[in-house]
């Protein structure tokens, strides 16, 4: 029976699956929304309609980029990675909340700018938040981080505190290369299609994509290069 | 007591939210379910499948092991397209599509299913 149920993997049964839980999600909000008398629980379900929905739309939108990446459309130019993990934490941060998660930054590089893509980079962070809100338990916040590495390099990581990976898993993606959602599809909500996103996107901007396999967590990461423009920020 | 085995923390909202009127128990993975129900036998189970670590099946097989969690009943409610006819050898009593269910079904089940179980199934 379950070898029945999970025969259909396939990159995009897990694509279909993944963006299904939102939606559902949504769905069962909105009729619930209908039945609320309390005006503060009503607001809070209309919240939490939004926030689900923003998840889901942009999972779409990265898909769309991902079957838009032969056309070069994403030029490389020099990013500030602090600000693009504070968009994205401000954007995450009521999401975490409604997970009973909590998001916060560590700053422990210096203010310098990376070679890559704005759009594509936020869109790797978000992806390796989503991950980390799936993946981290409650008693620890997850964490943004973003340090020098051998001083040519950025790093840019998400550690959440939670089950160790399987190492099956760890092995297939550690390199740096996933290769189509199903692989690392653990569990559903977002790591399988989020991080097949992320593994797309850094290989598109030539950064290393890898993970770090913690007793209590894992950190996802990307390596972006330094680039020789100062930040005036 | 109901447990809730559901990893995804929305839909747990959810369900305190649409069961707030009866005593829950949430679990995030289907292994710390298996080790609660070892001390403790719920008056029903509510089961995603798709779980982080062991897969509802798990939890189904292992509460099928004991005689005393074999009798409760088990609510499955899933994205997974699921067979019902064949769920039921696995003590489930309903399944739920979460892209189609409707709240009051879902209720209506809950309340059925724990009248069942107190007056012996």
């Amino acid at each position: 029976m379950e070898s029945e149920v999970f025969s259909a993997n396939s990159s995009t049964v897990v694509v279909a699956h993944e963006l299904k839980a939102p939606l559902s999600l949504m769905r069962q909000l909105a009729l619930s929304l209908e039945l609320e008398q309390d005006i503060d629980r009503a607001h809070q379900i209309s919240e939490k309609i939004v926030a689900t929905s923003d998840r889901a739309i942009r999972q779409v939108n990265d898909l769309t980029k991902i079957a838009r990446l032969d056309e070069a459309l994403f030029e490389m130019e020099p990013v500030n990675p602090r600000m693009v993990c504070d968009d994205v934490v401000n954007e995450l941060w009521r999401l975490f909340r409604f997970n009973h998660r909590e998001l916060r930054i560590e700053y422990r590089n210096k203010k310098r700018l990376v070679v890559g893509n704005r759009q594509l980079l936020y869109s790797v962070v978000y992806n390796f938040c989503l991950n980390a809100m799936s993946y981290g338990g409650e008693e620890l916040p997850s964490i943004v981080s973003v340090s020098d590495k051998y001083g040519t390099k950025i790093r840019i990581a998400v550690r959440d505190f939670g089950p160790a990976i399987p190492t099956k898993i760890w092995r297939e993606i550690k390199d740096g290369f996933v290769k189509q959602p199903v692989e690392i599809a653990m569990r559903p909500g977002s790591s399988g299609l989020g991080l097949y996103i992320a593994a797309k996107f850094t290989n598109y901007m030539q950064g290393d994509f890898g993970l770090i396999r913690h007793r209590d967590g894992t950190s996802f990461y990307i390596d972006l290069p330094v680039s020789g423009q100062l930040s005036l920020v | 007591m109901i447990a809730i085995v559901e990893d995804d923390r929305g839909w747990e909202d959810y369900y305190r939210q649409l069961l707030a009127d009866y005593d829950l128990k949430c679990f995030h993975d289907g292994l710390a379910a298996v080790q609660w129900m070892d001390q403790t036998v719920p008056e029903l189970v509510i089961l995603d499948i798709l779980l982080t670590g062991p897969t509802g099946f798990a939890v189904l097989n292992e509460m099928q092991s004991y005689p005393e969690l074999a009798k409760v009943p088990v609510i499955v409610v899933s994205s997974v397209a699921l067979p019902e006819d064949e769920l039921v050898k696995y003590g489930v009593w309903a399944v739920f599509d979460k892209g189609d269910m409707m709240p009051q079904d879902l209720l209506k089940s809950v309340q059925t299913a724990l009248e069942r179980g107190r007056n012996g199934r």
